[in-house]
């Protein structure tokens, strides 16, 4: 392999493994929160590319960027205060079983509205076309492109993981929610009101979804079933990362990214190797990789 | 605990089993009355074969499989490849379905089992998934990928051919023999040990009882119900679809077990032929949403009625004869905030 072809596969492991760490990042904060495990987490990426495609196309590119985060984290906080907040006391596996009745019934209206198949999602002028690396990156020989579209994925994803980080690890907000995932019943006892607070937990899981959905529908697919497409590798990141671990969803994410990248060549194995990587890793470390005792047991 | 509990277990189920029968073998006389049809017939059984294998994981141990589609898919690929290339007789065709599946629910117990609850539905269904994906890529010259297995000869049993009611009475046979097993597995030590682990996995442990191998033994002996109905499911329409390993195969058989009722036996094949006559006849009057109106019927019971049709029945019993049904008290409660379907 040429240096050139290992910095490609490289950016495209990168690229692949921000949209399911994206995924997988919401995924992760709602059980660690709260506990719940969200089968409808691929329905809300589902909605947000739809929705993107939507405004995208009445209302340009830019407005579809700062509306449908917004919208996903109200949809969000309308799920959590109407459903799932009903079912903290039940046990887990009513909670998985109403989300993947609601992943069904959002996907089913949404194809019963825009149809099974998938559409189309331009892209905006500036993020469409390649991008010359070798201008910029002086170790590659020759001539290297790669789709502008699939950079910009990796750097909002990059800011998005930062911008979580620094929410949770500095504010007063993130202090308390990081508590909440640790002792929920000490934080009670203290007085705080945890449940208003992680009703916006489940939102900011949208609001991420939502991001997502923007900058990944033209990667990934705008059709009703993507979402559930995406969810089954996103699952196997949180539970590779270790269920409730941010730190180990990243590295996951970027470990399925990076070995479905390097695989392309071997199409037989690129299908398969996420779950050879879940099933080794599983094998040896049952709670995943950065996976705490005593956090769902 | 209702007073009926009260007569000998034997006794008991030997009223259920001549009644369930009864139903089972009159169905293509009466399903064609109220709108389906003679092949319906023969896949409603198919799917209460599934249905009811999947209450003794779901019901007795409480453990919900998301992969379930990956031995129902796995079976009928075996018993495909086996009908096209070894023998048009089911017999061999059957019992080498039944021995990948015991060998697939073995590897995949023991790497899905090591975790319960949430961890056991998402490992269940990455890894049925995975079946799913090899079947289209790595093993495509077996399985004709996207295209599905198709097979030139009709499946024979014994020389009888496999075609139309013969096909309909030998899953029915298949499905009483199983219904019978599966109400004696309730009824014994073994099935006491499954439902302790449900409610208290724990303790069972710190009582000296090696939990893993109960529900390693659970888990496999469902997964040779789904195979089996994975098995006559190609022995009926003689044609492999991928679908079969896809996980919206496992999401059907969970929704029928919701739906009718978990942990009850009975309830699950209510609900796989409440599923299976609303995905065929019902279809016909409100056309392709009806997976839509499923989805919500699913969603209300989840909410309201988390034992299905079942609680349902029970509920409406209780309403019926005041204080004479046990818990009746109980039941007045709950029948009040009962939805109206």
């Amino acid at each position: 392999m040429t240096i050139n072809s290992v910095f490609l596969q490289l950016l495209t492991g990168l690229q692949l493994g921000a949209i399911y760490a994206l995924i997988a990042l919401g995924l992760t904060l709602i059980f660690g929160t709260l506990g719940v495990v969200n089968f409808a987490h691929g329905a809300l990426y589902m909605l947000a590319a739809y929705c993107a495609v939507i405004i995208a196309g009445k209302m340009g590119f830019l407005a579809a960027i700062v509306l449908v985060p917004i919208m996903l984290f109200v949809v969000g906080i309308a799920l959590e205060r109407g459903l799932i907040r009903y079912f903290y006391n039940r046990p887990h596996v009513d909670q998985i079983l109403v989300t993947f009745g609601l992943a069904i019934v959002v996907e089913e209206v949404v194809k019963w509205i825009f149809g099974a198949n998938n559409i189309p999602f331009k892209l905006p002028a500036w993020g469409n076309g390649v991008a010359f690396l070798h201008e910029y990156i002086p170790f590659l020989e020759g001539f290297v492109v790669f789709p502008k579209w699939r950079l910009i994925l990796v750097a909002v994803s990059l800011l998005t993981v930062f911008a979580l980080f620094a929410l949770l690890q500095f504010t007063r907000f993130g202090l308390i929610v990081r508590a909440g995932m640790r002792e929920p019943e000490m934080l009670r006892f203290l007085g705080v009101d945890i449940t208003k607070r992680f009703a916006i937990v489940f939102g900011l899981g949208a609001l991420i979804a939502g991001i997502a959905g923007v900058f990944g529908g033209p990667i990934t697919q705008v059709s009703p079933g993507v979402g559930m497409n995406l969810l089954v590798p996103s699952f196997l990141v949180v539970v590779i990362g270790g269920m409730g671990s941010l730190a180990g969803a990243l590295i996951a994410a970027l470990m399925l990214g990076m070995a479905l990248a390097f695989t392309a060549e071997i199409a037989s194995l690129q299908q398969i190797i996420i779950y050879l990587i879940a099933v080794v890793v599983l094998l040896g470390r049952p709670r995943g990789l950065l996976g705490k005792k005593g956090v769902m047991e | 605990m209702s007073a009926r509990s009260k007569a000998p277990a034997s006794a008991r189920n030997g009223l259920t089993i001549a009644v369930f029968a009864a139903v089972v073998l009159s169905m293509p006389f009466w399903l064609p009355l109220i709108g389906g049809y003679e092949a319906l017939a023969t896949k409603i059984v198919i799917w209460a074969i599934f249905a009811v294998g999947f209450d003794i994981l779901l019901g007795f141990t409480g453990y919900l499989s998301f992969g379930h589609a990956a031995f129902f898919g796995t079976s009928a690929y075996t018993t495909g490849l086996m009908l096209k290339h070894v023998s048009a007789d089911v017999l061999p065709a059957m019992g080498a379905s039944i021995l990948v599946t015991v060998f697939l629910a073995f590897l995949l117990g023991v790497i899905t089992l090591r975790r319960a609850g949430i961890y056991f539905a998402i490992l269940t269904l990455a890894f049925a998934q995975m079946f799913h994906v090899a079947a289209l890529s790595i093993f495509q010259g077996w399985t004709g990928g996207d295209n599905g297995l198709t097979m030139s000869t009709r499946p024979e049993l014994l020389g009888i051919p496999m075609t139309g009611l013969n096909v309909f009475y030998f899953a029915a046979a298949i499905a009483i023999v199983g219904f019978y097993i599966a109400l004696r597995i309730r009824n014994s030590p073994f099935g006491l040990m499954l439902r302790s682990i449900k409610s208290n996995a724990m303790r069972l442990e710190y009582t000296g009882v090696y939990v893993r191998a109960y529900k390693q033994i659970g888990f496999m002996i469902s997964a040779v119900y789904a195979g089996v109905a994975g098995s006559l499911m190609v022995i009926y329409e003689p044609y492999v679809a991928t679908k079969f390993l896809h996980w919206s195969t496992s999401g059907e058989i969970v929704i029928m077990s919701v739906i009718g009722g978990v942990g009850t036996l009975i309830g699950p094949m209510l609900g796989a032929t409440f599923m299976l006559y609303f995905q065929n006849v019902v279809q016909a009057f409100i056309g392709e949403q009806w997976k839509l109106v499923l989805g919500i019927i699913f969603m209300l019971v989840v909410i309201f009625m988390p034992g299905g049709f079942m609680e349902g029945l029970r509920r409406l019993r209780g309403a019926v004869t005041p204080g004479g049904a046990s818990g009746a008290g109980a039941d007045s409660t709950a029948s009040a905030r009962q939805p109206a379907e």
